[in-house]
C-alpha cells in the first residue's frame, strides 16, 4: 500500500544566494539517531520512520543554501523539517479510512483526541541527548528507581538525578519555544 | 550559586519527581524551598511535562541501519537531488508490501507515505453487523491524482517564518494543507489558489499564531488548473509562494 507523492520544483530564495556549508554525512552522524528516535516513537513503525529520517535529509540537502545559522542550529533546523514530515504521514494516515465497530468508535477518538500534542513531547524527549533520555526512559517510563537503574548501569544515582533534571529542564525549553541546541 | 548548589538543587528535584527523597533529603529541600522559591516552579513544570512523557508509554532507542545511513550519504550523489531547484515532480513508488522486498526509491526524494500499513480493520455492515474489512490504501498517483497527497514546497517567507504544506486533488476542488511556524499573532492571512490564467480562488483565511498552525482550507478550483499556492498579509504582500507541479492531461 503505498501513497506517492509529488513534490515541486523548488524556487530559491535571495537568501540562498550564498551556500551554506552543510555535510550530509556529519549531519547524519551528529544528529541521525535522535532524528529517527523521534520518528520512530512518534509514527511506531520503523521503516516509515527511516524513510522520514531519509525525506528530512533530502528536503534538508535542496534547501541547503536557505539554512542561516544565525537563526538557529542545524539540529534545530533538521527537527523542524522532520516535525513537518511527521505531519504530512499524520495527514496521510488521517485520510486513510480507519474502520471501527461503533461501539469502539468514541474509544478511537478520545485516544486520537491530540495527536499534535503527543508529537511535542515526542519531539521534546528525542531531542535531549542520549544519556539524559535514556535516565528519563529508565526512570519514568520503565519504572525502575534510580538505585535499580544505577545498578544496572553503573551510573552514580546522583549523575542520574542531574542528568533527568537537565533533560526536563531542555524539554521545558523546547516546549516552550526556547531552544538552546 | 556555586556548581555544587546547582547539582545538589538538580539532584532533589529530580529525586521529589520520582518520589525517592529520603526523610533527610526531604528536610533538605525544604529548605532549599523556603530560599528559593522557583524550585516549586520547576516541580510543578516538570511535573507536567512527566505527565505527558508517561503518555507515551515506551520508548524505541534504536540506532540507525548503515543502510539508513547510506540512503542519505547517497543524496548527495543524486543528481535530481544535489541540483537545488531541480524538477521533483516525478514520482516512482514504494512497495511497503511488508514482506522485507520493500524497494527503495531508485532516486532518492521519491518520497512515499505509507501510511495504511495498519493491519486489518473492522468495518459496520449494512444491517448493522460487523465483518472484517482490507483496510483501503491511501489514493495514490501521479500530480492530480484524486485523494493523493502531494508534498509542496513553500519559498520566500520572510526570517522566522516557515510554511510547509500538502495539497490535495478533489473532485470539488483543491484542498491546501498548512503548517506555519512564526506568524505574528493575530494578523490576518489569506491562502490564495492561483489557476493557469492568473485568476484568484480564494482558499480561506487565518490568524497568526504563537503556537504551530495545523489548517486544512479547499479552494474552488481544479487540481488540474491549479498552478500555485500563496499565502498572503491582508495588505496582499505575499508571504509564502508554491509551485504546483503541472498536472498531465
Amino acid at each position: 500500500m503505498t501513497v506517492m507523492t509529488t513534490r515541486p520544483t523548488p524556487e530559491w530564495s535571495a537568501m540562498g544566494a550564498v551556500e551554506s556549508e552543510f555535510d550530509l554525512s556529519v549531519a547524519f552522524a551528529e544528529h541521525g539517531p535522535s532524528l529517527l528516535g523521534f520518528a520512530v516513537n512518534a509514527l511506531r513503525d520503523r521503516p516509515l520512520a527511516e524513510d522520514c529520517v531519509q525525506e528530512t535529509f533530502l528536503r534538508a540537502w535542496r534547501s541547503r543554501s536557505g539554512f542561516d545559522a544565525d537563526r538557529g542550529s542545524a539540529r534545530t533546523w533538521l527537527f523542524t523539517i522532520e516535525r513537518n514530515v511527521i505531519l504530512d504521514v499524520y495527514r496521510a494516515r488521517r485520510r486513510t479510512p480507519t474502520l471501527v465497530p461503533a461501539e469502539h468508535a468514541g474509544e478511537l477518538a478520545a485516544e486520537e483526541s491530540d495527536p499534535l500534542e503527543r508529537l511535542r513531547i515526542v519531539e521534546a524527549l528525542a531531542r535531549v541527548s542520549p544519556e539524559q533520555r535514556e535516565a528519563v526512559v529508565a526512570v519514568h517510563l520503565t519504572g525502575l528507581t534510580y538505585q535499580e537503574f544505577s545498578d544496572a548501569s553503573g551510573v552514580p544515582v546522583a549523575t542520574l538525578r542531574t542528568r533527568v533534571f537537565y533533560a526536563l529542564r531542555a524539554m521545558r525549553g523546547h516546549l516552550e519555544g526556547v531552544d538552546n541546541d | 550559586m556555586t556548581d555544587d548548589v546547582t547539582d545538589r538543587r538538580a539532584e532533589l528535584i529530580a529525586a521529589a519527581l520520582a518520589s525517592e527523597l529520603t526523610p533527610d533529603e526531604v528536610a533538605e529541600l525544604d529548605a532549599l524551598r523556603a530560599e528559593d522559591p522557583t524550585i516549586d516552579a520547576d516541580l510543578a513544570d516538570f511535573g507536567v511535562i512527566l505527565g505527558s512523557v508517561r503518555s507515551v508509554e515506551m520508548w524505541d532507542e534504536d540506532a540507525p541501519t548503515s543502510e539508513l545511513a547510506a540512503r542519505v550519504a547517497g543524496i548527495a550523489d543524486d543528481t535530481s537531488a544535489s541540483e537545488q531547484g531541480a524538477d521533483a515532480s516525478v514520482v516512482a513508488p514504494v512497495d511497503r508490501a511488508g514482506d522485507g522486498s520493500r524497494r527503495r526509491p531508485t532516486r532518492v526524494g521519491r518520497f512515499a507515505f505509507a501510511a495504511a500499513a495498519a493491519a486489518a480493520c473492522v468495518a459496520i455492515g449494512v444491517g448493522g453487523g460487523v465483518m472484517l474489512a482490507t483496510p483501503a490504501a491511501p489514493p495514490s498517483g501521479p500530480a492530480g491524482a484524486l485523494g493523493a497527497v502531494e508534498s509542496v514546497s513553500f519559498d520566500g517567507e520572510p526570517a522566522g517564518v516557515e510554511v510547509d504544506g500538502d495539497v490535495i486533488a478533489h473532485t470539488w476542488g483543491t484542498e491546501t494543507v498548512l503548517t506555519i511556524d512564526g506568524l505574528p499573532v493575530g494578523d490576518v492571512y489569506d491562502v490564495i489558489v492561483l489557476d493557469g490564467s492568473g485568476r484568484e480562488w480564494s482558499a480561506g483565511t487565518f490568524l497568526g499564531s504563537e503556537v504551530t498552525i495545523d489548517c486544512t482550507m479547499n479552494a474552488s478550483v481544479l487540481r488540474p488548473d491549479a498552478v500555485q499556492v500563496q499565502v498572503r498579509a491582508a495588505d496582499g504582500t505575499k508571504v509564502a509562494t508554491a509551485a504546483l507541479p503541472s498536472v498531465a492531461g
